[in-house]
This record gives C-alpha cells, structure tokens and sequence, in this order.
C-alpha cells in the first residue's frame, strides 16, 4: 500500500478512534486527534493516494484541509461551549463521538472514487449530525432536527435515482472513470440534473434548502460552523463531481442564479442573527456553484477561494453567534445593542466575519466573486451577471446593517466572560483576510 | 406474455396498492405492517427476477431486503412506540381527500416524468417488451406515493415510513434497470436502519408537527 | 348473420326474435331478483321472509293505489318516472344482458353512452325528487349528489376499460375475447376493473354496507329520493330501481366477471334465459354473503369506500398506459 493510501485511511480511522476515549477524557482525544488529522492531511498534499479506491484531485486535498481545520477549531470551541447549557439533549461525550464521526463521513464522502459510497457518505452526515442539533433540547430545536432528517434524506433519495442511472448507462459507479469518458446520452443529461436537486437539497439550491435556516439557527454554535463551513461545501464537492460528467450548464447556473436571489430576499426580512448568517451561507454556496457550473480556470479557481475563505468566514461568523448568545442570551438582532462596548473581541471578530461572508476587499471571498463573475461575463451571461449583482450587493447592505446595529448602538457593561471562545473567534475571522491578502499579494503581482 | 411477466406485473401493482393502503390508515401499527408486507412483495420480485435470470445477486438481495427492511425496520418501529393512545392513533384521517390528492400527485408527476425522461430508456434484463420500458412506472409511483405521505402527515411516525417507501421505491427501480453492485445496496440498506433507529429516538421526544414560531421565514 | 327471410319487410326475423326477448325478459324478470335477494337473505337470518314473487304482487298493488303529487312539485316530478322508465329501456337493448351479439337499436351507442345514461338517468331522478319541494327528499338528494361524484368517475371508467382490453369500445367485442384468450382474465386492466365495478354495484343497487334497506330515513341514500312518489309513479319508479339493478349486474356477470355461457345463433339464444339465470343466482349468492355479514357504514365512511373504489380504477388506467 503506498503513502497515499495508507495517509488517506489514517485520516479516516484516527477520529473514529476517539469513541474509545468515550468513557474517559473524550475532550482532549477528539483535539488531539483533529490535530494529528490536520498534519497528515498537510502530507497528504505531496504523497497523494493512488486512484482506485481513492480518488484525490487538487481540489479533494484543498477541501479535505478545510474539513480538518474548521473541525479542529469547533472541537476546541465546543469545550468551552458546552458548559453552559442547561437542558442537554445528549450528554457530552455522546457529542463528541458523534462530531467526530460526522467529519469522518465528511471525509469519506470527499476520498472515495465511487459515487454510490458518496451517497452513503452523505447520508451517513445526516445520520451523524441529526443527533447533534438537538444539544440544546427545546421545542424549536426538536422540530428543526425532525424536519432536517426528513427533508434531507426525501431530497438526497433524488439524488439516488440519479446514481442509479449512471450506472445503468456508464456501468460504473468509479468517478475518476465516469468523469475521463464523455457520454452524450439524454439519460446522463437526466441523471445530472437530478443530481441538482437531489445533492442539491444539502448544497441549499432553492428550492429544496427549506432546512438550511432551521438547522443552522437551532443548532450549537460550533456545529452551525461545521454544516456552514464543510458540510455545504463536501456536499457541493460531490455534486461537481456528478456534473463534470456531462456539464448541463445553463440549468446550474440558472439555479444557482435563482436561489441567490431568493437568499438574498430572505436576508431582508430576518429577525434573528443565525438564522440570518444561514442564509448568508445558502447564497454564498450558491455562488461557488455558479462558479463551478460556469467552468473554466477563473470560474474553478474562483469558487474554491470563495469557499476556503468563506468557510473560515462563516466559522468565525458563527463562533461570535455563539458567543453572543452564550453571554447575552438573546437570539433576535433588535434585543442586542452595544456589543462594540461590551464585548470587544467578539465584536471585533462578528464585523471581521460578516464583512468576510457578504465578500468585501481585501476578503478572500471578494476575489473569489471577483473571479467567478468574470468568468460568468466572459461566457457572455449578461442576465446573470446582472441579477448576481443586485443581488449580492442587497444581501451585502442587509447582512450589515444588521450586524452594525447590533454592534454600534448604545453601550453595555464588559460581558466577554470566556477567553478562549473569543480568541477562536477571532482566529477564524482573520483567516479570510490572510487568505484574501495572501492572494492579492501572490497571484495578482505575478499578473 | 408470458406467466413471469404477468405475475410481476401484478405483483408491483399490489406494491402500489399497499401503498395506498398505508396512506388510508389512522392506526401506526397497521401501517408499520402495510410497510413490511410491501418490502416482502419487493423481496418477491427480487426472487422472480432471481429465477428468471438465474442470478444469485437477486437472491441475496431479496433475502437482504426481508431482513433488514421487513423485519429490523419493523422491530425498531415497533418497539418504540409507547403505549399511550395518544401514540397509537393518529387522528382524523380524511381518507377520500387524501386519495383523490394522491392520485392527482401521482398522475402529474408520474406522467409528467415518465414522458418527458424515461420512454427512451431500453431495458436490460429479461422483460420479454425490453423495447417497452413501462415497468418504471410502478417505482415512480411509489416514489411519489412516499413523497406525499410525508408532506400530507403530522406525526413522526408516518413521516418515517414515508421516507422507508421512498428507499424501498428505489430499490425497486434499482432492481427493474440494473441492479447496484450488492455492496452498495447493504450499506444502502444499513443506512435506512441507522436513520429509523435516530428517528426512533427523535420520535420519543416530538411526536406531532405543528407550524413552530421561531422557524418561520 | 343469417339472411333476411322477409325481404319485403326487410327485417330479419332472428335479429328482431333477439330483440323482443332481450327487452320484455329484462323488463318483466328484473323484479325477480330482488324477491329472491329478499328471501335467501331471510332464509339465511333465519325467518321466513316473503315469496319470491312479492316484488310483482307489489308493483300490482302500487298501480291500483291512487297517485297523489305534493302541492308545490312541478312538471319535472309528474313526468320523470315514465322518461325514466325509458332510458332504461334504451340501456337494456344496447348492453349486453341477455344476448351477446348486437342485436337491433344496439347500435344507437356505443358502451359509453350506456355509462353516461346511467348517469343522466340518476341526474333526472335526483331533480324530479328536488322538484317535488320535500324536506326529506331533499336530504336524501343531498347525499345522492355528494357521493355521485366519485361513483359517476368510477362508473365511467370502468365502462372505458373494456375498451383497453381490445382497442374497442364494444363490449360484444370483449366478451368474445376473452371466452377465446383465457389468460386475458388475469391481466392486471381486468382485475383492478372488475374489483372497482363490483364494489360499484354495492353503492349503484343500494345494498349494504352502503345503504339500508326499509324506509328508515338516516340512512336513506337512494331510497330517500322515492320518498314523494305514490301510487302509479312509485311503480314504475321502483320497477325502474329493479331494472337498474339487473342491468349493473349483468353488464358484471357478463363482461367481466364471468363472460361464457353465452349463446348466439337462433334458436338456442333461447337457452341464455337459463344461463343468465344462473349467472344470477351467483351474484344474487355473493351479495347475501356481503349482506349479511357486513354492517352499514356510517355516511363519511361512504365516501371513502367510493375513493378507495375510484382509485382502483384511476389505478389501473396508470398501469394499462405501460404494460402491453
């Protein structure tokens, strides 16, 4: 077994492993153990696996980093998160098991080269994370988890005739095959636009993302950072996958089109801050989907920056969500003023996240939807281009006129009862402007 | 025609009309076990088509399907319900409106989906009209039949076996094309286990479904 | 067809020999089932129950009773039994009940204007019971229109799926058919029609479960219209409730559930007399097993058992579009 191989099924095995520490320091295992997988993944860059089993592009390698990272920094975050809560749907070793064994699923779905085991990959994301939306066990959150389930699973079973389909006219399931051969057969065309709605249902393509906003604003904080942050993200992994069999260009992109206006049409008349930044998330998503659908160098490249940077972003997002929430105890945007005066870090690093996720400079989500409309005018959709504009910049005004209502009016006395929290927080905020920089000064001077 | 043929052919119907049944019922029990009888039709077909073929794959799956789909599935559902009346029955169930919807559901998008996608498609297995690939029509229904369920009921319960008719839809359509390698199709089916079992836990907690406040918009 | 041995009339006598049988056994043996329905179902309870003939001594009596009309009724109420009367008539010479080759005025429609007469016939019935002004009728004429939805669907359907089996929409032709084809008898269009017709029957003829017999008032469907009539007009109204009956249950017995037996070349149709009897005498078997063993369903479960019975049908027209 080469490196590769033997690196990609350490990856798997090791978070796994935890659920041995169940009865006895569970925590400091699960951190431990997301460290040591966030190194591997890193060697994993120049040993990659053989295509067989595995099938690792650039790409896998870049979102599997991203996994590990944003999972590192929910691991460390829940520790100080959980503390707090009072009526505990599960207990805490539980949820550590189940998120690490959620990010596992996460990473099998994104390694393997067969598109039935990515379906069983992606179901098994929801099995793993259902339970975990109802830490907090309240009426709202039972019903959120409940209609995820349902919601999802009857959306992903779309998803399963499509990869019936497949088979029957390609007679395999293996993606690096499916993907070399080029069919121009009507039931492939059918197959991938079934994909659209079926994977798309966890992607947050309108109008099958009705539990996206539920899910995230009912969840704990860390774990709204890890759907936000990667789940969006592998689920999109694998619905490109489906789609560079035989792009069906104009129907993703008009999709992807559709459901960013309907995002940001429902950013507008938001109450609440995390259900908010859900809908920030579905219409970024959908962004890197029309970045993917429109193709090409700039398109591809666009929609990776834009994810990278905007899951670390949205993580950040949702780490100051929580620590709003932890402190304050509210959940509506008009109950919290003075957050600027009462806590500075989490203040700081909500207005570094929310300019991050609505892509402004020097943000790496700016460049990434710099590259992804240039492409998308390029290919000469002007409709598009035009709609995306309003659009974004709509979502743009709304996001943060809220967020600096929340944060400028009044004062308040000092509320940051917890350090670490915050200092995550922070660290995930900067991390789009170190990417967004990082590019500005390496690609954009050697152009 | 030959004796196969017809025999499947009737067979799928009845899949559709335990369907139906499933959807006409107040009482959880008794749709737990229109869902168990449905997967055993399923498993029939798998063994029909066994023979015709004389596939050992078929067989395997027909036995894998009455285990995990008609027995385990059953089991957990059943074990979990309490023994409150309030548990055990679900309600005034319109049943003559909720038919004629379901027909309607039904008659569009099957119609509008088979006619559209599917006339072309040439099936590969023994069928003796394999130019004819109208046998697709039974799976669809039974997707559909699932979908509606979900959306029409409130409580867990029914919601849950609505999403168990859609897999077994798909297996079915599965088993109609061509079938899945058997590797694929167990941890199909070991996944719709593990989602009945969380369900079975989320369902001790909420049981009915009403509009919840704090999820609207 | 034999040629015509009258030329100058040009008429052929088999044909009109056919006819004349057909219409005046239907007319005059209709009532005969619902004596011996009345009697096996007493027998089977354990009385004595009436002769098999008190449905004759009955209409006898009702013709010699003096006719009385409400005050308030109209043209419609005065008139409808006899127009009635007459599509029914028409009904029985164009399906077949007695004879299974067209016979004449068979070709005045095909099989589902047989279906849509049916329905204007209930249509006239229902009015001409509004139109009389009465409290009760008009109960009962509420109900008859809210279940007729969905039992005018089913009816019309299922006229229409003899026209699957052969491309056709004759019924002669579906009979010959599938006498010659036996398998035909298992396909899936066959099964599903003939389960959705026969529980058609149970609410077209007004048996249990579906409706109570006697002149209870709470569970009076179809009864209920026959409330204001009296004397002449209430003969012949029930004479055609009797009419109606046979002729649903033959177009059962003969299209789908049990097509031979049947005879053609003259003389011998005179032997589908006894045949058709005995065709009966299974039915009428049948119905006293339902009958006796069911209880009524409440009015809301009414309309479900017609759902369940439409859904059959729309069912199998789905499945008859793909399978050969």
């Amino acid at each position: 077994m080469t490196i590769g191989n033997l690196l990609a099924v350490l990856i798997l095995l090791i978070p796994s492993s935890v659920g041995i520490f169940y009865r006895w320091r569970i925590k400091e295992a699960s951190i431990v153990a997301a460290a040591i997988d966030l190194a591997l993944s890193t060697i994993m860059y120049y040993f990659r696996p053989q295509t067989g089993f595995f099938f690792v592009q650039n790409i896998t390698i870049i979102f599997i980093m991203m996994v590990l990272s944003v999972h590192l920094l929910s691991t460390v975050y829940s520790t100080r998160y959980l503390r707090g809560i009072e009526n505990m749907g599960i207990r805490e070793p539980t949820y550590y098991l189940l998120l690490n064994l959620f990010t596992v699923s996460m990473i099998f779905s994104l390694e393997v080269n067969n598109y039935g085991f990515m379906w069983v990959g992606i179901e098994a994301t929801t099995i793993s994370s259902a339970l975990l939306l109802i830490t907090e066990k309240t009426e709202a959150s039972l019903e959120a988890t409940w209609r995820y389930i349902v919601l999802v699973s009857a959306g992903v079973a779309f998803a399963f005739i499509s990869i019936i389909l497949i088979y029957y006219s390609l007679g395999t399931l293996s993606v690096s095959v499916a993907i070399a051969s080029h069919p121009h057969s009507r039931i492939i065309v059918l197959a991938v636009s079934l994909a659209l709605i079926g994977f798309g249902t966890k992607v947050g393509v309108f109008p099958v993302h009705t539990w996206l906003p539920d899910a995230h604003s009912e969840a704990p904080s860390p774990v709204s950072a890890m759907f936000s942050g990667v789940l969006l993200p592998t689920a999109l992994y694998v619905l490109y996958e489906v789609y560079e069999i035989e792009p069906v260009q104009q129907l993703y992109v008009w999709f992807a089109v559709i459901s960013i206006v309907a995002a940001s049409i429902f950013i507008g008349y938001q109450t609440r801050y995390k259900r908010m930044f859900a809908y920030s998330t579905m219409e970024n998503m959908n962004l890197a989907l029309l970045g993917l659908a429109a193709g090409g160098p700039l398109g591809v490249t666009g929609a990776i920056l834009l994810l990278i940077s905007h899951s670390f972003g949205k993580a950040g997002a949702f780490y100051s969500s929580g620590n709003v929430l932890r402190f304050t105890g509210k959940k509506n945007i008009a109950e919290i003023n003075g957050l600027g005066t009462s806590m500075s870090y989490t203040s700081a690093s909500l207005l570094l996240s929310s300019l991050a996720v609505t892509g402004t400079p020097p943000f790496g989500t700016f460049f990434g939807e710099f590259l992804i409309l240039a492409e998308v005018l390029s290919l000469r959709m002007y409709a598009q281009f035009i709609i995306v504009i309003i659009f974004l910049a709509t979502a743009f005004i709304s996001v943060n006129y809220n967020i600096t209502g929340m944060l400028f009016n009044g004062k308040g006395p000092h509320n940051e009862r917890d350090r670490l929290m915050s200092a995550i927080s922070v660290i995930s905020s900067v991390l789009p402007l170190i990417i967004g920089i990082f590019y500005l000064v390496v690609y954009i001077e050697v152009l | 025609m030959n004796y196969a043929d017809s025999l499947i052919y009737l067979i799928s119907s009845l899949i559709a009309v335990s369907a139906f049944y499933i959807q006409g019922q107040e009482f959880i029990v008794s749709m737990i076990r229109g869902q168990s009888v449905q997967s055993v039709l399923i498993a029939v077909v798998a063994f029909i088509i066994a023979w015709e073929e004389r596939s050992y794959d078929f067989i395997i799956l027909g036995a894998l399907i009455i285990i995990l789909r008609a027995f385990l599935v059953n089991y957990f559902l059943q074990k979990r319900i309490p023994k409150q009346k309030s548990y055990i029955y679900e309600g005034k169930v319109n049943l003559s409106y909720l038919f004629l919807v379901d027909l309607i559901f039904i008659v569009i998008s099957v119609f509008i989906l088979y006619s559209v996608a599917f006339s072309g498609i040439v099936l590969h297995s023994f069928l003796e009209n394999s130019g004819n690939s109208g046998v697709l029509v039974f799976p669809l229904t039974l997707f559909f039949q699932g979908l509606f369920l979900i959306a029409s009921r409130r409580t867990t319960f029914t919601q849950i076996i609505g999403y168990v008719e859609e897999e077994n839809s798909l297996v079915l359509f599965a088993m109609f094309l061509l079938p899945i390698p058997i590797i694929i199709e167990a941890s199909v089916f070991l996944d719709v286990l593990a989602l009945v079992v969380i369900s079975s836990i989320v369902v001790l907690e909420k049981f009915t479904h009403e509009p919840v406040e704090e999820l609207r918009g | 067809m034999t040629p015509p041995l009258n030329r100058w009339l040009n008429v052929d006598v088999v044909t009109l020999l056919e006819t004349l049988t057909q219409y005046f056994f239907v007319i005059l043996s209709a009532p005969l089932y619902a004596g011996i329905l009345a009697k096996l179902k007493a027998m089977v309870e354990s009385r004595n129950g009436p002769s098999i003939f008190q449905p004759y001594y009955d209409l006898l009596k009702l013709f010699n009773k003096v006719t009385i009309i409400p005050r308030g009724s109209g043209v419609f109420f005065k008139y409808m039994p006899y127009v009635l009367f007459g599509i029914y008539s028409l009904i029985a010479l164009i399906i077949p009940v007695l004879v299974p080759v067209p016979i004449y005025l068979t070709a005045s429609g095909d099989f589902l204007s047989g279906a849509i007469l049916f329905s204007l016939a209930t249509f006239l019935k229902t009015t001409a019971a509004m139109n009389s002004g009465s409290n009760y009728v008009a109960l009962g004429a509420s109900r008859a229109m809210s279940f007729n939805f969905l039992s005018e669907g089913t009816l019309i359907t299922v006229f229409i799926a003899v026209s699957l089996l052969t491309a056709t929409n004759n019924p002669y032709t579906t009979i010959t058919f599938l006498t010659s084809n036996s398998l035909e008898n298992i396909s899936l269009v066959h099964i599903f029609s003939t389960l959705a017709f026969f529980m058609l029957f149970f609410y077209e003829t007004g048996k249990i479960p579906l409706e109570s017999s006697g002149l209870q008032e709470l569970g009076m469907i179809d009864e209920g219209l026959n409330y204001e009539y009296s004397g002449k007009l209430l003969a012949v109204v029930k004479w055609s409730s009797y009419i109606k009956q046979y002729l649903l249950g033959s177009v059962l017995l003969n299209v789908f559930l049990i097509p031979w037996g049947l005879f053609s070349t003259s003389p011998i149709f005179l032997l589908d007399i006894p045949v058709m009897l005995a065709k009966w005498s299974i039915l009428i078997f049948i119905v006293v097993i339902v009958e006796t063993s069911l209880a009524k369903l409440r009015l809301f479960r009414v309309m479900d058992y017609l759902a369940i019975a439409f859904t059959f049908s729309i069912l199998f027209l789905i499945f008859v579009e793909v399978i050969p």
